[in-house]
């Protein structure tokens, strides 16, 4: 078995015995064990909460020495993922330049339902949503709500 | 070498000193390894340098000598910043194959002259090297595999063995000291111990084998990089753990962890030089490994600098003289492998070295109180970069006919070279930041010595394709102030000189002994040791009773030999 393998059926461990609050975690294949399906729980207090969010987790063959790939499934209206179908989002973590082969997936799962807690405008992929976020909060908390309900039921 | 000229030249232009400035009387005038050569003594051409025409003149040992300075980061970022066109291979093999050093010349043929310079001169010193892939782990991996190829070298098995123990039992300092979670890491030192397992087994039946196991293994980019990456969290984990012995390196006010951040942690960015200090330190230092970073840069002067890194005892002695060595070839943000393909044979037994500062007599004493620095790091044993400049020594070279046959006016002396420890090692205590002194011009050269007389020994290269700066023999008054006055320094020099060896025809009579005089000296030098009279020769490590001789003989006084020697000598 590779090693990268080995070190993501590790994580896989970890992550199902012990999941952080709010994300469950399945393989999308039982025989690959480089694509996760995540859901996440909007978190309480935050516009998304009440709703399920979808994520892709792709493990790259040459993990851990380079970063794993994480996408929004569902759509969510967030200053730091693409509001469209590929719905990319834009950790530090997971930056090429700033991964690093000791970071973890649980770490990685955790950063990503702190963003949805606390979106980093100054990093932002939606303009739009970052611009609310910063000079309109009531509105972007509005406006996110209702995409939540529309998307991540 | 006979003559007195210390030539504390090529060593200081790279690191910025200006070693005139400190001895008193003598004036700072720009002497600089940039200028074209006014004055040249090729009493003696090694063999090496005869074979390989016009750039082989500048061969010889500045590396070695150079090596025995700290480099400061100034330099280094200086030079980082003289020379960016250098692209290492961003394709092929991660660890290449061992190539001939002349490709490295070929390399850079049409470059900058003063790469060409310094590349023409390399492959006499290191035969061979090996390419390393430009990804950003170039150091590291080039670093890594040597030290896997040096323990192949060796040859020892249970060198290998407990290796694999050290190796495991480092885990802990990664954890504790590191921070890091086991198994985020250990399948990265898994690939390591199975390595060096690999090769343990191997070794004692088919060293090729096990040679075709390691280029195989670095690369493959997956265990290649995990062993690697294993190396990083070493060197980071050493950071945390002893940051008093390196924050003071740490660029841009990173602090250790902004530095384990930025600059260990992440997979491809390149090492720099705290990075490679902190490598060497865990991984190569603890089992008597030494590491020469060999400088291939646009800064001035026609031969590559280096540093040696090793293993040192509180009194700066290298806890393991003559131990392995591996050489590395720094280009701005790349390194590759260098190999001297010389026998292996040390060329002095070891204890000499650690003897010395018991034997001492009064010569080397003095020697010593300047050249503390010098004397750890320039033992030849074991440093074979020294090895071409004893070919320079009548008796001690391979060949000493060919070694001073003649004045052949298209070899520049190597004389230069080979006093360079000397007058390096009486300055080294002078800190490399003196640094804005040093920015002499040929012109400035020249108009120091304006009153000096084309002496009879003037030989100069006519092309100066390689220019390099010889010194006037004058330059070394300061130094040996009993010397007489510098109108006749080469007359004054030679015939000491000639005394000294009993040469027949040259008490007096003539400039510099013939290529004959140096053979009978030659022969003589053979049947026992040369007993050297003037101070000079006494203090330099042309003195058998020096312990930078290769045939360091600790110099004994017994009171009939003292009477005996006299006559044979005026005899001889």
């Amino acid at each position: 078995m590779a090693s990268s393998q080995k070190r993501i059926s590790k994580e896989l461990a970890e992550v199902t015995t012990n999941p952080p609050a709010g994300i469950t975690v399945s393989l999308v294949d039982e025989a690959n064990v480089h694509n996760w399906n995540i859901v996440m729980d909007g978190p309480e207090g935050s516009p998304y909460a009440g709703g399920k969010f979808k994520l892709l987790l792709v493990l790259p063959t040459d993990y851990p020495f380079k970063p794993p790939k994480i996408n929004f499934k569902t759509r969510i209206w967030h200053p730091n993922v693409t509001f469209d179908e590929h719905g990319s989002m834009c950790v530090g973590i997971l930056k090429p330049e700033a991964w690093k082969p000791s970071s973890k997936i649980m770490s990685v799962l955790t950063a990503t339902q702190q963003l949805l807690i606390e979106p980093v405008p100054d990093d932002a992929l939606e303009a739009n949503a970052a611009e609310k976020f910063k000079n309109n909060r009531a509105e972007f908390n509005k406006e996110a709500k209702e995409w939540t309900k529309k998307y991540a039921k | 070498m006979f003559q007195p000229a210390a030539t504390p030249y090529s060593p200081f232009s790279t690191y910025g000193v200006t070693p005139i400035a400190t001895f008193p009387g003598f004036q700072p005038s720009g002497l600089d390894s940039g200028g074209p050569t006014l004055f040249r003594d090729p009493i003696f051409t090694s063999v090496a340098s005869a074979n390989t025409g016009a750039f082989s003149n500048n061969t010889t040992t500045t590396t070695a000598a150079a090596s025995q300075f700290k480099m400061s980061s100034h330099d280094l970022e200086a030079q980082a910043a003289l020379a960016r066109d250098f692209q290492p291979a961003l394709k092929g093999p991660l660890v290449a194959e061992k190539k001939s050093s002349l490709a490295i010349t070929e390399e850079y043929a049409k470059a900058d002259p003063v790469y060409v310079a310094k590349t023409a001169a390399l492959p006499q010193k290191y035969s061979h090297y090996r390419p390393i892939l430009g990804d950003g782990n170039c150091g590291w991996r080039a670093a890594g595999f040597s030290y896997f190829e040096t323990l192949l070298r060796l040859q020892n098995r249970a060198q290998i063995e407990e290796e694999i123990a050290r190796m495991t039992s480092l885990d802990n300092l990664i954890i504790t000291v590191g921070g890091f979670e086991a198994w985020t890491f250990e399948d990265m030192v898994e690939e390591t111990t199975k390595l060096l397992r690999a090769l343990a087994e191997l070794v004692p039946s088919s060293p090729q084998a096990a040679m075709d196991l390691l280029m195989q293994h670095f690369n493959n980019p997956e265990i290649s990089n995990a062993i690697v990456y294993h190396l990083r969290l070493l060197a980071s984990s050493l950071l945390q753990g002893s940051p008093e012995n390196y924050q003071d390196f740490i660029p841009d006010n990173l602090g250790v962890e902004g530095y384990r951040k930025n600059w260990l942690e992440p997979v491809d960015q390149e090492i720099d030089h705290l990075g490679m200090t902190l490598l060497i330190d865990v991984l190569l230092k603890p089992i008597g490994f030494a590491v020469e970073i060999v400088y291939l840069d646009r800064s001035e002067g026609t031969q590559v600098n280096s540093h040696i890194m090793q293993s040192q005892d509180s009194n700066g002695l290298p806890t393991n003289p003559g131990g392995p060595m591996i050489h590395l070839l720094y280009r701005p943000s790349h390194y590759d492998i260098l190999y001297k393909d010389l026998p292996s044979i040390p060329l002095q037994p070891l204890q000499a070295v650690s003897e010395v500062p018991r034997n001492q007599n009064i010569q080397v004493n003095r020697a010593a109180n300047f050249t503390h620095q010098h004397s750890i790091q320039s033992t030849p044993m074991g440093d074979y970069s020294q090895l071409d400049l004893l070919l320079c020594i009548p008796g001690f070279g391979l060949s000493p006919q060919q070694s001073h046959h003649g004045f052949p006016s298209q070899y520049q002396s190597p004389i230069d070279q080979t006093y360079a420890p000397s007058p390096i090692s009486s300055i080294s205590p002078i800190s490399p930041g003196t640094s804005s002194a040093t920015t002499p011009s040929s012109a400035a050269l020249q108009q120091s010595f304006p009153s000096q007389p084309p002496p009879p020994s003037t030989v100069t290269s006519p092309t100066l394709t390689s220019p390099h700066p010889s010194f006037p023999a004058n330059t070394s008054l300061p130094i040996h102030s009993h010397l007489p006055p510098p109108h006749r320094p080469s007359l004054t020099t030679h015939t000491s000189l000639s005394s000294d060896l009993s040469s027949p025809s040259s008490a007096g009579s003539s400039f510099r002994p013939s290529k004959y005089e140096w053979r009978a000296a030659a022969d003589w030098a053979q049947e026992g040791p040369v007993q050297f009279l003037t101070s000079t020769f006494k203090n330099s490590h042309y003195n058998t009773a020096h312990y930078n001789n290769p045939n360091f003989q600790p110099e004994e006084w017994s009171p009939e030999a003292d009477e005996q020697q006299n006559p044979r000598k005026r005899l001889n």
